[in-house]
């Protein structure tokens, strides 16, 4: 308990928590409005509405609010690092671990408080934004049509925004992790940004393997996929890895659920290295 | 009740150990002084004893190391240096800073406001920390260390570079922490500060423990007492000194200092042969050590030179400031913790007192080679020190380099100051003279510790009554 009321005080007491918030929030909405006015006439997808929702950029490896999170963990361990409060408390394997938890404990909430908070902004500059010949199509009132975010709906983006949401926590966590591998918060950053650029490839390359493609609600976040395709890079790497983009409508009632525990066994693996080397990097240090 | 026990410390392979089996024990109700040169490994014992260093040897906190006491925030402060200027965060004000270090040791934030009113923080809470002077930022420092309401502190050079009222204020506050029963140990570069402070003082030399003594006992073998004469008639003077056996050099442009005669002596003295007296008075100085006046032209002085001198950028500009016009000015009398530790090592091979007259053309080498000296390996510790005097912009900070240069009438008030007990004793008391300021170290120091001036116009009635002179007003004081 006295280590989460010390990382909520640190957390709130310092000038660039609140730098790095509303600067998550006004590139979101910046983008939100871009993405908006470049989307084709005609009523909007649910791959655009996704991302002109969750403003993703393209080449951009990581969504600004995840951005955001994993410099808001990169920082507060960095804090520990260049200011120790009390450096001569911390050097018990057991109390760094502790305090290590704790931060873990209260950069989730903070994160998905970022992540809904960006996705209300970027929906409502989405609604004002839209540019004249698009029409809302399914998404026109979706208060009235509850049944578009119910789980497994053909064209739902339910998924797609809890992935998002869970994204944006995992990249707060993962920015934390690699600041206490490397004890630096720019380096720390940087490995979580060359995460997806590694990952995407390798998990995609593992699929494939399996016969399997990513389901449509992973690839409408993905940003080198969509991209690609964009600039007619992706083609031939994706067709290669067995990733046409006509596969774009998707089999999502087809992915069997051994799909699903394939994908996420993928993606949990570079997570737990992770936890295992933030553990001996404790273990051999004195302090955090 | 702090115990330690063979501290052992090498940080490379086949280089001399940082310390070496360092045994001591600081007890409950008394001051323990860590005492040692730039590199005698002070900071590393202090790292060593709450194990923040792997290590050989063990501490003992009441009975428990460091990482086995249950909550140690409670039990032991500890303020260690920060590579930074500020203690905490810079973004951060200061009473957040205080009130989040209170959350992680479980202690109401109502206790944070308590120490930032106790350290005299309070009217500047909210103030950022990257403004904090380093005064201000050692007291936060303090404050947080005292978060739990140890019985037990472990100070890690609180005074290193900070104002003489900063670090007065540090004093006094260490000696009523230790007054009411707590275990204090306060590691200090100078010996003057130790002496100021300590009831007991520890010795470091090069990582091994060189002495531990009673604070008396300490000043009696290392602090050195000399009468302080200004007049316009010194040389005359001198040479009737020097006739009578006592060791005469030379102090400024008017003054002299002298070993082995007393100070109604030298007043009698004066008075027979009407020479006039403008200043007579006792005072302690680190003693000179002799072997440090000889070899700052030969390649071994080099070494010594640079662990005396942290300050010497400081003192090198003095010097090209004012020339001293009559005298070759005099090797700065040894008040570095280096030469006094060789002192105590080679009692026998260093006489009291330098040469009356050193060599006049050894001087303008000597002079540049110091300077450039400083700026040797060490430059990285000199610039963070020359910043953090630059910040604290009191002429108080440096007296102790200038204390033997040609001086203004207005810069020699500290330094007459200093000379009474070897501390800076309240500057708001001053004015009243040296009566009080006598007083109020009156309990750290035993010896030495009356200053009285002596004028030869008084002495004419009273020759063998001190009389104290008028004393400077109050515009001293604001500098």
């Amino acid at each position: 308990m006295r280590v989460l009321a010390y990382e909520l005080r640190r957390l709130r007491s310092l000038r660039s928590t609140w730098l790095i918030v509303s600067a998550v929030v006004c590139c979101d909405v910046a983008a939100a409005v871009v993405l908006t006015r470049q989307l084709p006439a005609g009523p909007l997808s649910t791959t655009e509405a996704v991302r002109a929702v969750t403003a993703l950029v393209p080449l951009l490896p990581l969504p600004f609010a995840a951005l955001g999170a994993g410099a808001l963990g990169a920082l507060s361990y960095r804090h520990e690092v260049r200011y120790p409060g009390l450096a001569a408390s911390r050097v018990t394997l057991l109390r760094r671990l502790w305090l290590l938890v704790g931060k873990l404990v209260v950069l989730a909430p903070v994160a998905l408080a970022l992540a809904v908070l960006t996705l209300t902004l970027d929906a409502l500059a989405v609604r004002l934004a839209l540019p004249t010949g698009v029409t809302l199509g399914v998404f026109d009132d979706p208060v009235l049509r509850p049944e578009l975010f119910v789980d497994g709906a053909p064209v739902g983006p339910a998924r797609s925004l809890a992935a998002f949401v869970l994204l944006v926590v995992v990249s707060g966590w993962a920015g934390l992790l690699f600041t206490a591998v490397v004890r630096s918060a720019v380096a720390g950053l940087l490995a979580l940004l060359a995460v997806p650029v590694l990952l995407e490839p390798a998990a995609a390359m593992a699929l494939s393997r399996l016969g399997d493609s990513w389901p449509l609600w992973a690839q409408e976040l993905m940003p080198f996929r969509f991209s690609l395709g964009r600039f007619g890079l992706g083609s031939g790497l994706g067709s290669r890895l067995g990733l046409a983009s006509s596969a774009r409508p998707g089999p999502v009632a087809g992915l069997a659920p051994a799909g699903v525990a394939e994908l996420l066994v993928t993606l949990a693996v570079p997570g737990v290295v992770l936890l295992l080397g933030c553990l001996l990097a404790q273990l051999r240090r004195r302090a955090l | 009740m702090i115990q330690t026990t063979g501290l052992t410390k090498t940080y490379r392979r086949r280089r001399p150990p940082a310390v070496l089996d360092l045994t001591f024990d600081a007890r409950p109700g008394v001051v323990t002084a860590l005492l040692g040169a730039e590199g005698a490994g002070k900071t590393t014992a202090v790292r060593l004893m709450v194990e923040l260093e792997r290590g050989l040897g063990i501490t003992l906190f009441g009975g428990r190391t460091y990482r086995s006491l249950r909550r140690p925030e409670r039990e032991v402060g500890v303020l260690l240096p920060t590579g930074t200027a500020a203690m905490g965060h810079p973004g951060q004000r200061a009473y957040c800073h205080l009130r989040m270090l209170a959350a992680s040791i479980g202690v109401p934030a109502r206790r944070a406001d308590e120490l930032l009113e106790q350290t005299r923080l309070a009217g500047i809470a909210d103030h950022r920390l990257r403004s904090f002077s380093p005064g201000m930022s050692r007291r936060l420092g303090l404050a947080a260390a005292l978060l739990g309401s140890p019985g037990t502190l472990l100070l890690d050079t609180p005074t290193d570079g900070l104002s003489p009222r900063s670090a007065e204020w540090f004093h006094s506050f260490v000696r009523s922490f230790a007054v009411a029963g707590g275990t204090v140990l306060v590691t200090t570069r100078t010996p003057e500060e130790a002496a100021a402070v300590a009831d007991r003082v520890i010795t470091l030399d090069q990582g091994r423990l060189a002495s531990d003594q009673p604070a008396g006992e300490f000043r009696r073998a290392r602090l050195h007492h000399e009468v302080s004469v200004r007049g316009p008639q010194m040389a005359r003077l001198a040479d009737l000194l020097t006739g009578q056996g006592g060791e005469v050099r030379p102090d400024g442009t008017t003054g002299i200092a002298v070993t082995g005669i007393g100070r109604t002596e030298i007043g009698e003295l004066a008075y027979r042969h009407g020479i006039l007296l403008h200043e007579l008075a006792d005072r302690v100085v680190d003693r000179p050590a002799q072997h440090l006046a000889l070899p700052t032209t030969s390649g071994r002085s080099g070494h010594v030179q640079l662990q005396a001198q942290p300050q010497a950028p400081h003192q090198g500009s003095y010097q090209g400031a004012h020339p001293s016009p009559l005298h070759t000015p005099p090797q700065p009398p040894a008040h570095t913790p280096h030469q006094a530790t060789h002192q105590a090592h080679h009692p026998a091979a260093h006489p009291d007192s330098p040469s009356d007259s050193p060599p006049a053309q050894a001087e303008p080498q000597a002079q540049p080679q110091l300077q450039s000296q400083s700026r040797g390996p060490d430059h990285q510790r000199g610039r963070r020190h020359a910043r953090i005097s630059a910040i604290d912009t009191d002429p108080l900070s440096t007296e102790h380099l200038m204390a033997d240069w040609p001086q203004t009438p207005e810069q020699r008030v500290p330094d007459e100051q200093r000379g009474s007990a070897g501390e800076p004793a309240h500057p708001e008391l001053f004015h009243e003279h040296t009566v009080s300021a006598a007083h109020s170290v009156g309990a750290a120091h035993p010896i030495g510790s009356e200053h009285h001036s002596h004028h030869s116009h008084y002495s004419e009635h009273q020759p063998d009554t001190t009389v104290t002179h008028p004393a400077p007003g109050p515009d001293h004081l604001s500098e």
